[in-house]
């Protein structure tokens, strides 16, 4: 069960990781700033792929 | 979205996981034969055959589309971000390369294998934990597009190749060049989680389906760009 767990989401880094983002997409989806998600979320997960990179 | 595109991405991810699956029945196989080790792959196949029939079945069964997307889109997001973190730390040497020749030595070495029913668990639990990555992507691909079938043929053609040549050699696959193949797969999974997940909490791609590539290239350029930045550090701290 565990290695089903952790196939799916990784460990609580990456799921921290995707969490922040969806909510930051979600905002910014709902937000005067919906025309720049398309380049900021993007952005973000490769931020998030460097950050997860260096742990 | 072509049949094509989830073919490829489906038997590279397949392929990169089947390698790692027959190190493992391979290390089983020369320690209780043959015979028993393909019996108990034959066993996790099945299960995963089964979970991606569930998978697919659960999915489609979900009524609202952009729920359905959504879900898949944060599943792929999950997946590829951490493939793409993985094969940049590996490019970049921040971790060592997957090594299949150690994998085995040490697996062959493991006291697990001594015992017949004991090493018919780990070829079991082998083959069903490295084809859970693949049934992940056959099903989020298959059933988003609508191309389950086509997933799952081209996810069974990697599992064919591997065995073949894995076979034909009787040694653990070390030359496939795993790491370029994750993050070419990392890259490509992150962008099909990216498209789905802001289209599923209505954002309007400008480019329609055509923002794929944009974002596959986005996402190979900056994973190419953030190996450079961390190999550079990592070789001045060595001097």
């Amino acid at each position: 069960m565990r290695g089903l767990i952790k196939t799916l989401i990784g460990d609580a880094r990456n799921l921290g990781c995707i969490a922040i983002i969806t909510a930051l997409a979600a905002a910014l989806i709902a937000s005067p700033a919906r025309p720049f998600a398309g380049a900021l979320i993007p952005l973000a997960l490769l931020a998030a792929a460097a950050y997860l990179a260096r742990r | 979205m072509s049949d094509l595109s989830v073919m490829i991405a489906a038997f590279l991810t397949a392929a990169v996981e089947w390698v790692e699956a027959f190190t493992i029945v391979l290390a089983v196989a020369l320690a209780i034969g043959w015979q028993r080790a393909i019996a108990a792959s034959l066993a996790a196949l099945a299960v995963l055959a089964a979970l991606t029939l569930f998978g697919a079945s659960a999915i489609s069964a979900i009524g609202n589309l952009r729920i359905a997307q959504f879900i898949i889109g944060i599943f792929l997001l999950l997946f590829g971000l951490r493939w793409l973190a993985k094969a940049i730390a590996r490019g970049a040497g921040l971790k060592p390369l997957h090594d299949e020749a150690a994998a085995f030595a040490k697996l062959s070495a493991s006291a697990a294998l001594a015992e017949r029913r004991g090493a018919m668990l780990v070829a079991f639990q082998g083959v069903l934990f490295e084809g859970l990555e693949v049934w992940l992507i056959v099903v989020a691909l298959g059933v988003q597009t609508g191309h389950t079938a086509a997933a799952a043929a081209a996810a069974i053609a990697a599992l064919l190749v591997v065995m073949a040549i894995g076979t034909a050699l009787r040694a653990p696959l070390a030359r496939v060049p795993e790491n370029t193949i994750k993050f070419g797969v990392g890259c490509a999974i992150l962008s099909f989680g990216t498209f789905w997940t802001l289209a599923a909490l209505g954002y309007q791609w400008p480019l329609g389906d055509y923002s794929l590539p944009a974002l596959l290239g986005f996402y190979a350029v900056g994973g190419l760009l953030l190996i450079s930045a961390f190999k550079r550090p990592a070789a001045m701290a060595a001097r």
